[in-house]
């Protein structure tokens, strides 16, 4: 596994978790894991290398005992190869030193269990196991001094459980990750630039408009205006549930572009709501042309470009009185 | 119910995720369609100055009730960098980003409350209150 391990490694991991000194520093400080621990793991360093043999051999009886830990070790050669790992680990437990190599090994650790699809309720399970084995350990050596049993377990809890944080981090992260796949997937979303008459657009605006959808929006809408040589533009945002100062700008800059390609855009769709909170903000809008929806948006794009809607039966009469 | 929320806020998406949780919390208070626009925008700006200063970091939505007035308490925190000159940054259009230095100033107007502490290298911590009326 360790070999795996090296070719999985992805140096970000810490960067793409946030972990930076302060973080390591606070975790650290929250876990109350301090010099104290430091020296009672330390101290047992010796006593950890002796029970190392006996706990590891428990350890992979328990894991093997059990049909959902059992599927991961199917190859011989892997399992000895974990085993070892694994001592290496245990060893390291009582090291010291639980700088920024250390995090980012167990990050990397962890990464590569959840890769393999381990359970969570697995890698807490061997962590109980592991603890229990050692807790009694530490009795049977420390039986005269039942205080450094305790001071030096209590010690290791500490890493244990710092160890613990980052490996669930690693799952969640994962997860995470996932989902921002997902977002993206969904973000493909078009948004379609739609010719009405000549030289009118209309785009309708939906959902969420963040920095990559704005800039999207905002090409699409300079290419359509240039292939269909548009003078008007009506962007609705009835479907926009949220314009904050960010929104706002990239509206403003999409307006502003527009006007340079000679098209004019109207705003329609703003809601009483999102009006009201722009003013608050104080985002300033008014050189922007808008209308309550895009009913009257279409009226003032139809008088810009000279066109006037005539009902039928007016029409009907005119034609009439030319034949 | 829930009284308290933490939301992590890493990226534009996560935006969304806090303004709907925010929106289920407010509910319970009776706010009004407008205050609730008020809130969601006041979010969105909090978390977009995460976003775009400190990378990453939190909002914790909490109810509060100080003596039979109740209101959503919203606390945005992160390690960021940190705001050098916090009267600069509270000025309108006043922006070390690309952004229209509307997002901290603005927040103010929106809400009741508006707290913050910040100092270059300590990240920033926000909070704000809006009181049901």
């Amino acid at each position: 596994m360790t070999e795996e391990m090296k070719q999985n490694t992805e140096k970000t991991l810490m960067e793409e978790l946030g972990f930076t000194e302060v973080e390591i520093a606070r975790r650290r400080a929250f876990l109350e894991l301090g010099d104290d621990d430091i020296q009672e793991l330390l101290s047992i360093n010796k006593l950890a290398k002796e029970y190392a043999d006996p706990v590891i051999e428990a350890f992979y009886k328990h894991l093997l005992s059990f049909e959902e830990t059992r599927v991961f070790f199917q190859d011989p050669g892997l399992l000895e190869r974990v085993k070892r790992a694994q001592k290496a680990y245990f060893s390291r437990l009582t090291q010291g030193d639980y700088d920024n190599t250390y995090i980012e090994d167990r990050l990397n650790i962890g990464a590569v269990h959840e890769r393999i699809g381990l359970p969570v309720k697995a890698y807490l399970g061997m962590y109980n196991f592991y603890l229990r084995n050692v807790a009694n350990h530490l009795y049977e050596a420390y039986k005269d001094m039942p205080g450094k049993a305790l001071r030096v377990y209590l010690s290791l809890l500490k890493v244990v459980f710092l160890d613990i944080g980052l490996a669930i981090d690693t799952y969640i992260n994962r997860r995470e990750q996932l989902i921002g796949k997902q977002r993206e997937a969904m973000r493909e979303l078009p948004t379609p630039v739609l010719q009405v008459r000549d030289r009118l657009l209309i785009i309708p605006v939906v959902g969420i408009l963040d920095s990559y959808r704005a800039r999207q929006l905002t090409e699409q809408l300079l290419d359509s205006i240039s292939a269909t040589r548009a003078k008007a533009v009506l962007m609705d945002i009835t479907g926009v549930p949220i314009v904050d100062s960010k929104v706002a700008n990239h509206l403003l800059q999409t307006v502003s572009a527009a006007r340079l390609m000679g098209a004019t855009v109207i705003l329609t769709g703003l809601s009483p709501q999102i009006a009201q909170a722009l003013v608050a903000i104080g985002v300033d809008l008014s050189h922007v042309r808008t209308t309550v929806d895009l009913q009257s948006g279409l009226e003032e794009a139809e008088r810009l470009l000279g066109y006037r809607l005539v009902p039928v039966g007016e029409r009907t009469g005119t034609n009439q009185a030319h034949v | 119910m829930a009284e308290v929320v933490r939301v992590a806020i890493r990226s534009d998406a996560d935006i969304v995720m806090v303004r709907q949780q925010a929106r289920v919390l407010a509910k319970e208070l009776g706010f009004s369609a407008s205050d609730l626009t008020l809130i969601a925008t006041a979010l969105s700006e909090l978390a977009r100055n995460i976003v775009d200063y400190a990378g990453q970091g939190e909002i914790i939505l909490s109810l509060i009730n100080q003596g039979g007035h109740r209101g959503l308490v919203i606390i945005a925190r992160d390690n960021g960098p940190g705001i050098t000159d916090i009267e600069r940054a509270m000025q309108d259009g006043y922006s070390t980003g690309k952004g229209l230095g509307m997002g901290l100033p603005g927040t103010r107007r929106l809400m009741d409350e508006f707290e913050i502490s910040s100092g270059m290298g300590q990240g920033t911590t926000v909070k704000v209150t809006k009181w049901a009326r």
